[in-house]
């Protein structure tokens, strides 16, 4: 990852070259992405089942990009970043029943407060590092379940049904759609951004050696509260459009181990660490999902294929399909945004 | 509820809790090993208990005979198999957390395939009855458990420091480079204290097979208190371990008594955190050990 963070900058003709081949593939297919909801024809009776499988792959994007922030990039393994994921969907949906808010615009509000919730968390738990860091994340995780599935404002453990979405039948994915198209792509802008940034740099150093990096002069403990609070905006947007588009909320949907494991397995089969590999991951792990569910029912062994995936990847793979491409020099450039 | 009585209800939970929490500060002491899979570990000790009881009635202590060495012998191939292979990574630590926790999805998912979520226990006569001293209560399987739980614990103890193994094992824990110096093979003790852990999980499991119900996804709430013990106690120390166990239980059956058992695991969370706030090594544990 690091010697092909010079690559941008100075070098005039190849860079520029370079850009292109870059940039092109990545607007075209964001161009499609954006048209798409337009071609209901083409889809016929399958528009709602595509759009919706998009629309789950954008927030799975937003999930693991995320979470490649504190996890990648620091190197500093979170399992329970999907607690902003709940309490963006619980926000957002008691507002919609309590006070009739839409989540459409309370959602980014929640981006706000997953800010602020993740500071205040990573306050207390960055005060550790390694294993204790991660341990303390877990215990976020079932701490926050254990409070949701009590607390009877927001339906306890029987959760909180939302009003339907006043949408014509036919269009009722297009809103969302764009929603997490939206929030999918805030969050990859948000990753790039902090990859290229001083921050950006800092936070590598301290993956690399945040000894090293403590005498280079970089506040880590700052940087890691940093990283750690945007790494919980995002969740917190698509938690706030997923529980309106599934019209109730349950702690089980949001504050399940599976999620997070599903966030940590898509961003190191990716390659985590790098911009790309987290989008990478989350496509192809929303398609073997897909898959396994369509081939073999929803059952246990999902959680299995889940699990073998993680362990077989950490042995063989562990700098995942970007590190391991771009080692052996076969990364495309459309992929690497580094 | 009489105070008394509810710290003797803590005490006995807390027991079973040292002896889980003790396989999970060892691997972490001598290995850097964070095992997520602890928690399925139990679940495998509970789950060969529950079938040893309802296919033949043989009795949870009884089973201990044959879930020890079973886990111990797992514990040992999965090191050799699985670890061995990370040995050398740069990023050892999180990559045992990572291992660890895709194992015990896939033991999860194996588990909830071929046995369904259903709520499991077995039920010996002595799980439900009690010693009644005055107007003390103490219920007979708990304190068996407690009993057998401490048993393990002190022949775990005898083992470290009576034998050439079992020192080997600490001075490992102590240096990781050193005992190499003077002769020990590092792997073959990471093999068998892993081993060792392992099957320490399962005889706890055997145990937690009467005093509370299970299923396969049980295993995140024991691993999460269990992460919690270790932290609190500070990482890789047993005595630590032992004491937090003892402490939290008691403190925790308190708070279940005050507003009921739904919030007794919040006990553990709410300790974590403070404890990192104040002192993030933990009770027992040395600054940077993590």
């Amino acid at each position: 990852m690091s010697d092909s963070a010079t690559s941008s900058g100075a070098l005039p003709s190849t860079a520029r070259v370079d850009r292109r081949a870059r940039v092109v593939p990545v607007v075209a297919l964001l161009v499609i992405a954006i048209l798409l909801p337009l071609a209901r024809p083409i889809f016929s009776g399958t528009y709602n089942y595509a759009l919706q499988l998009l629309l789950v792959t954008y927030m799975w994007v937003a999930l693991a990009s995320s979470w490649n922030i504190i996890g990648g990039y620091v190197g500093y393994i979170s399992l329970g970043n999907n607690v902003f994921f709940g309490i963006g969907g619980y926000f957002a949906g008691s507002l919609l029943v309590y006070y009739g808010w839409s989540p459409f615009l309370t959602a980014p509000v929640a981006g706000v407060l997953g800010l602020g919730l993740g500071l205040l968390f990573g306050l207390v738990a960055l005060r550790t590092s390694g294993a204790a860091f991660i341990i303390s994340t877990i215990a976020l995780l079932l701490m926050t379940a254990l409070v949701f599935d009590n607390w009877e404002w927001v339906g306890g453990a029987n959760g909180l049904s939302l009003p339907l979405p006043q949408f014509e039948l036919r269009w009722v994915k297009v809103p969302f759609y764009y929603a997490m198209l939206l929030t999918g792509v805030g969050a990859v802008w948000l990753s790039w951004k902090v990859a290229h940034s001083r921050f950006g740099l800092g936070l590598r150093a301290i993956a690399e050696d945040e000894i090293k990096a403590e005498v280079a002069g970089i506040n880590t403990r700052a940087y890691k509260v940093m990283a750690f609070a945007l790494s919980a905006i995002f969740p917190a947007i698509a938690g706030g459009f997923w529980g309106y588009s599934l019209t109730y909320l349950r702690g089980t949907i949001f504050f399940s181990i599976a999620v997070a494991a599903e966030m940590v397995l898509m961003a190191i089969i990716g390659g985590r660490g790098t911009v790309s590999g987290p989008v990478v991951g989350a496509v192809l792990l929303v398609a073997i999902n897909e898959f396994s569910v369509a081939r073999f029912g929803s059952s246990e062994l999902n959680i299995v294929v889940t699990g073998l995936i993680l362990v077989a990847a950490l042995i063989f793979f562990p700098t995942g399909i970007v590190g391991s491409l771009r080692d052996r020099g076969r990364l495309p450039r459309f992929l690497d945004w580094d | 509820m009489n105070t008394l009585q509810v710290a003797i209800f803590g005490l006995m939970l807390g027991g079973v809790y040292a002896l889980m929490a003790s396989g999970l500060t060892l691997l972490f002491g001598v290995m850097r090993i964070v095992n997520l899979a602890h928690g399925v570990f139990i679940l495998l000790g509970a789950y060969f208990a529950y079938f040893a009881f309802e296919r033949m009635t043989i009795d949870p202590f009884v089973s201990l005979i044959a879930v020890v060495p079973l886990m111990f012998l797992l514990g040992m191939a999965i090191y050799r198999l699985l670890f061995t292979r990370i040995e050398g990574s740069s990023r050892f630590g999180e990559m045992t957390v990572l291992l660890t926790f895709g194992m015990a999805l896939i033991v999860e998912g194996l588990l909830g395939y071929f046995f369904t979520g259903i709520f499991r226990s077995t039920s010996p006569s002595y799980g439900t009855s009690a010693f009644i001293i005055g107007d003390l209560f103490i219920p007979k399987g708990q304190l068996y458990g407690s009993i057998a739980s401490f048993g393990l614990l002190i022949l775990l103890w005898v083992f470290l420091t009576r034998t050439k193994i079992g020192t080997a094992i600490r001075a490992t824990m102590q240096n990781r480079t050193a005992p190499q110096i003077v002769g020990v093979n590092v792997r073959w003790v990471s093999t068998i204290s892993f081993g060792i852990g392992v099957a320490m999980a399962g005889a706890a499991g055997a145990l937690m097979s009467y005093l509370s119900a299970f299923f396969p996804a049980r295993h995140w709430q024991w691993i999460a208190l269990l992460l919690s013990l270790v932290v609190l106690g500070g990482l890789g120390s047993l005595k630590g371990a032992v004491v937090a166990a003892l402490a939290l239980s008691v403190l925790s059956a308190f708070v279940s008594d005050w507003l009921g058992p739904t919030w007794s695991p919040m006990t553990f969370y709410l300790a974590l955190f403070l404890i990192l706030l104040v002192r993030p090594q933990g009770l027992f544990g040395k600054a940077g050990a993590a």
